[in-house]
C-alpha cells in the first residue's frame, strides 16, 4: 500500500499541497482526479522523491523511499524518460541492465502489441507512440505499483483506445496503479478509487463500486456534488 | 462482447445483469463454457477486479460453477435457468405495469393489448 | 560498485563522439602546426641564408635554433589545449544540465534508478576525470611525434632536441606532467575537489533554481575561503606564527575537508532536495 500522509508543498511562496491524505492499495486503481495545476503530478513526483515535500510523509509498503523501492515502483509521466537518440532496443538494453525487475519478453510482447519496432529511434516517434513507449518502459517492470500521469492527454483516440486495454488486462492484475487524469469520462468504470483533490486538500475519497452500489452515484455525480458544493 | 455500462449502476452488477440476460435469452447455454476473468476484463473493457468480483457473485448465486481448475461454466440447474427467466420476465413487467398504471384502463383491457402485440411480432 | 560502473560507462558513451573530435582535433592542429612552423623557420633561415647572405652560426644566434620550445609557445599548440580546456570545463556543467534541458528528461530516469543517487554525481566526476587523463594520455604521446617530425623537416645544425623530461617541463606543461608524484595527486586532487564544489553548486541551482544560483556562488566562496583559511589566520590574526611546511599542511587538510563537504552537500542535495 502506498499511503501519502498530511503532504505539504510549497512553490516559493505558494502552498500547492496543504496536507494531502490518501491511500493507494496493490491490486486497485486509483485515481487522482482534479483541475489542471491542482497539484497531482507534483503528488506523484513526491511518491517518487523525484520532487522534495515540506511536511508529511510518504511510504510505499510501510517504508520511506530508499534505492531500493524503485525496483518496486515506476513512474510513467507525461515526458519520455528516455534520451531522444536512443533507439527503442537501446532504451530496452539500459532499463535491463540497470533494473533486476526488467521483463524482457513482456517489454517485447508490449512493443508488438503497439506495433513498434525496436528499430524506431525515440526523437522521430509521434507523439501517441512516444506515450506508449514510456508505458512499455513502466509496464515490463514487475514492480508492485505502477504511477501514470495523464496517460491519455493529448493522444490520439486510436492510441487511446490501445492504452485502455492495458487497464483491462493482465499487466494490471495484482499492482497498485495509480492515475491521474482531468477527463475521467473513458475511465470511468474501470477505477476502484477516486481521490478528489482542490486547493491543495483531498476533499473525498471512495470507492467506486461501493458509491454506485450504495448511493446510486457515478464518478462525476460525487465530483459534481464535492467541487460545486 | 458489447456491453453498454451505466455509471450509476455498480459495474459488477451490470455484469451479472447481462449475464443473466444472455443466458435467459439462451445465447449462453447452460453447461457452456465462459471466459476466464481475464479474457472477460479484456473483452467487456473493464478492470480484472470487477470481473473478479462478477464471478464471484454469480458462483455463490449458482449461475455459474466451477469444477476444479476448469474453466467456468453456466449452471445446467433447471431451477436457476428458470429462476433467472422468471426474473427478466418479472423485471419487465413490473417496468410495464409502473409505466401504464398510471393510465386508467381496466386489466383486461391492458392484457388484450399486450395479447395482440405479442401476435403480432 | 555495479551500477556505479554501469553509469560511468553510460556517461562516457554519451560523450565519446566528442571526444573523439577533441582527440582528432587536438592531433590535426598540432601535427599541421608542427609542420607549417618548421617551413616557416626554414624559409625564413633559407631567406636570410641565401638572399641576404647572413651566416649559419649568425643566424642562429638571432634567431636560435627550432625546437619544441618555440612550438609551445605558438596557437597551434596553445590553442589546442585551451580549445580541450574550455570543453572540458563546459562540459563539467553540461554533464549535469544536459540531463534537464530541451528535449531531454532523463533527469527522471535517472534519479529513479535503484541505486543510491550518489553513485550518479561519483559517475559523473569520474568521467570528467578519465576524460582528462586521456587527453593528457594523447598529448604526451603527440610529443615525442612532433619531436619526430621535427626531426624530419630541419636539419640537425638548426634543430634542438628536447628529451620528453625537457619538453613537459615547459611553462604550464609543468603543472599538468608534474615529475614528482606526489605533485601530480595534489594538482589532480585540488583539480577534482574543484570539479566536485562546481558539481554541489550546480545542485544547488537544481534544487532552488533562482535561489540555488545564489546559494551556489555562496557556496562556492564559502569553500574558497576555507581553503585559504589557514594563511588569512596565520597572516591577519596570528601574526605569522606558523611554518611555511605546517601552514602548507593545514591548507591541504582544509582543501581534503572542502573535498568531502562537497560530495556530502552533493549527497544531501541529490537525495532530499532535487526537484526534476
Amino acid at each position: 500500500m502506498i499511503e501519502v500522509k498530511d503532504v505539504t508543498k510549497k512553490f516559493g511562496r505558494k502552498t500547492v499541497l496543504k496536507g494531502v491524505n490518501f491511500t493507494a492499495e496493490k491490486g486497485k486503481i486509483t485515481c487522482l482526479i482534479g483541475i489542471n495545476g491542482v497539484g497531482k503530478t507534483t503528488v506523484m513526483k513526491a511518491i517518487m522523491n523525484l520532487t522534495p515535500i515540506d511536511g508529511g510523509e510518504i511510504l510505499i509498503n510501510g517504508e520511506k523511499i530508499h534505492k531500493g523501492s524503485y525496483e518496486k515502483i515506476t513512474f510513467i509521466p507525461d515526458t519520455i524518460t528516455m534520451l531522444p537518440q536512443m533507439k527503442i532496443k537501446e532504451a530496452f538494453t539500459f532499463m535491463a541492465d540497470f533494473y533486476d525487475s526488467w521483463n524482457q519478453k513482456r517489454a517485447e510482447e508490449l512493443l508488438e502489441f503497439f506495433r513498434l519496432k525496436e528499430t524506431d529511434r525515440i526523437s522521430e516517434l509521434s507523439k501517441g507512440n512516444t506515450a506508449k513507449v514510456n508505458l512499455i518502459l513502466g509496464l515490463a517492470l514487475d514492480v508492485d505499483y505502477v504511477l501514470m500521469d495523464e496517460p491519455f492527454s493529448g493522444i490520439d483516440i486510436f492510441s487511446r483506445e490501445q492504452i485502455a486495454e492495458v487497464f483491462t488486462s493482465h499487466l494490471i492484475e495484482d499492482r497498485g496503479v495509480i492515475i491521474t487524469t482531468h477527463e475521467i469520462n473513458d475511465i470511468e468504470h474501470l477505477i476502484d478509487k477516486a481521490v478528489l483533490l482542490d486547493n491543495g486538500v483531498v476533499l473525498k475519497e471512495f470507492d467506486t463500486e461501493e458509491m454506485r452500489e450504495n448511493e446510486g452515484k457515478s464518478v462525476i455525480d460525487v465530483m459534481r456534488e464535492v467541487y460545486r458544493g | 462482447m458489447n456491453v453498454k455500462f451505466n455509471n450509476r449502476d455498480p459495474v459488477y452488477i451490470q455484469v451479472i445483469q447481462y449475464f443473466k440476460e444472455q443466458i435467459a435469452k439462451g445465447i449462453f447455454e447452460p453447461g457452456q463454457e465462459i471466459p476466464s476473468r481475464r479474457e472477460l476484463a479484456n473483452r467487456l473493457k473493464i478492470n480484472p477486479n470487477t470481473a473478479q468480483r462478477a464471478y464471484k457473485e454469480m458462483e455463490e448465486q449458482g449461475l455459474i460453477y466451477t469444477e476444479g481448475n476448469l474453466p467456468s461454466r453456466i449452471t445446467k440447474d433447471e431451477q436457476v435457468l428458470k429462476m433467472v427467466r422468471e426474473e427478466l420476465i418479472l423485471e419487465a413487467v413490473s417496468t410495464f405495469i409502473h409505466s401504464v398504471r398510471s393510465i386508467n384502463v381496466p386489466l383486461e383491457e391492458v392484457l388484450n393489448l399486450v395479447e395482440k402485440e405479442y401476435e403480432k411480432e | 560498485m555495479n551500477r556505479f560502473l554501469k553509469l560511468v560507462n553510460f556517461e562516457f558513451t554519451r560523450f565519446w563522439k566528442l571526444y573523439l573530435v577533441l582527440i582528432g582535433v587536438t592531433i590535426l592542429f598540432q601535427v599541421v602546426g608542427i609542420i607549417v612552423e618548421s617551413q616557416m623557420y626554414l624559409s625564413r633561415a633559407n631567406k636570410a641564408i641565401y638572399e641576404e647572405l647572413v651566416s649559419v652560426s649568425d643566424f642562429i644566434s638571432q634567431y636560435g635554433k627550432m625546437s619544441f620550445y618555440q612550438f609551445a609557445s605558438t596557437g597551434w599548440f596553445i590553442g589546442t589545449m585551451m580549445f580541450c580546456a574550455a570543453t572540458l570545463l563546459i562540459y563539467v556543467f553540461f554533464i549535469w544540465y544536459r540531463d534537464w534541458f530541451g528535449k531531454n528528461t532523463f533527469s527522471y530516469r535517472l534519479l529513479v534508478l535503484p541505486t543510491a543517487r550518489l553513485n550518479i554525481y561519483l559517475a559523473k566526476a569520474t568521467t570528467i576525470l578519465l576524460f582528462v587523463l586521456g587527453l593528457l594520455a594523447v598529448q604526451l604521446v603527440l610529443l615525442p611525434v612532433e619531436s619526430k617530425v621535427l626531426q624530419w623537416l630541419v636539419p640537425d645544425e638548426f634543430r634542438h632536441d628536447l628529451s620528453i623530461e625537457e619538453m613537459t617541463n615547459l611553462y604550464y606543461l609543468e603543472l599538468l606532467y608534474p615529475s614528482a608524484f606526489i605533485d601530480f595527486i595534489l594538482y589532480y586532487g585540488t583539480g577534482m575537489a574543484a570539479v566536485c564544489v562546481v558539481f554541489t553548486a550546480i545542485l544547488f541551482e537544481r534544487s532552488y533554481r533562482l535561489k540555488g544560483i545564489f546559494m551556489g556562488i555562496f557556496y562556492v566562496a564559502a569553500s574558497l575561503f576555507i581553503v585559504i583559511a589557514p594563511l588569512l589566520v596565520n597572516e591577519f590574526l596570528l601574526d605569522n606564527y606558523f611554518f611555511e611546511n605546517e601552514l602548507f599542511y593545514m591548507v591541504i587538510g582544509a582543501g581534503l575537508l572542502v573535498w568531502a563537504a562537497a560530495i556530502w552537500l552533493g549527497n544531501y542535495l541529490l537525495n532530499r532536495k532535487i526537484r526534476v
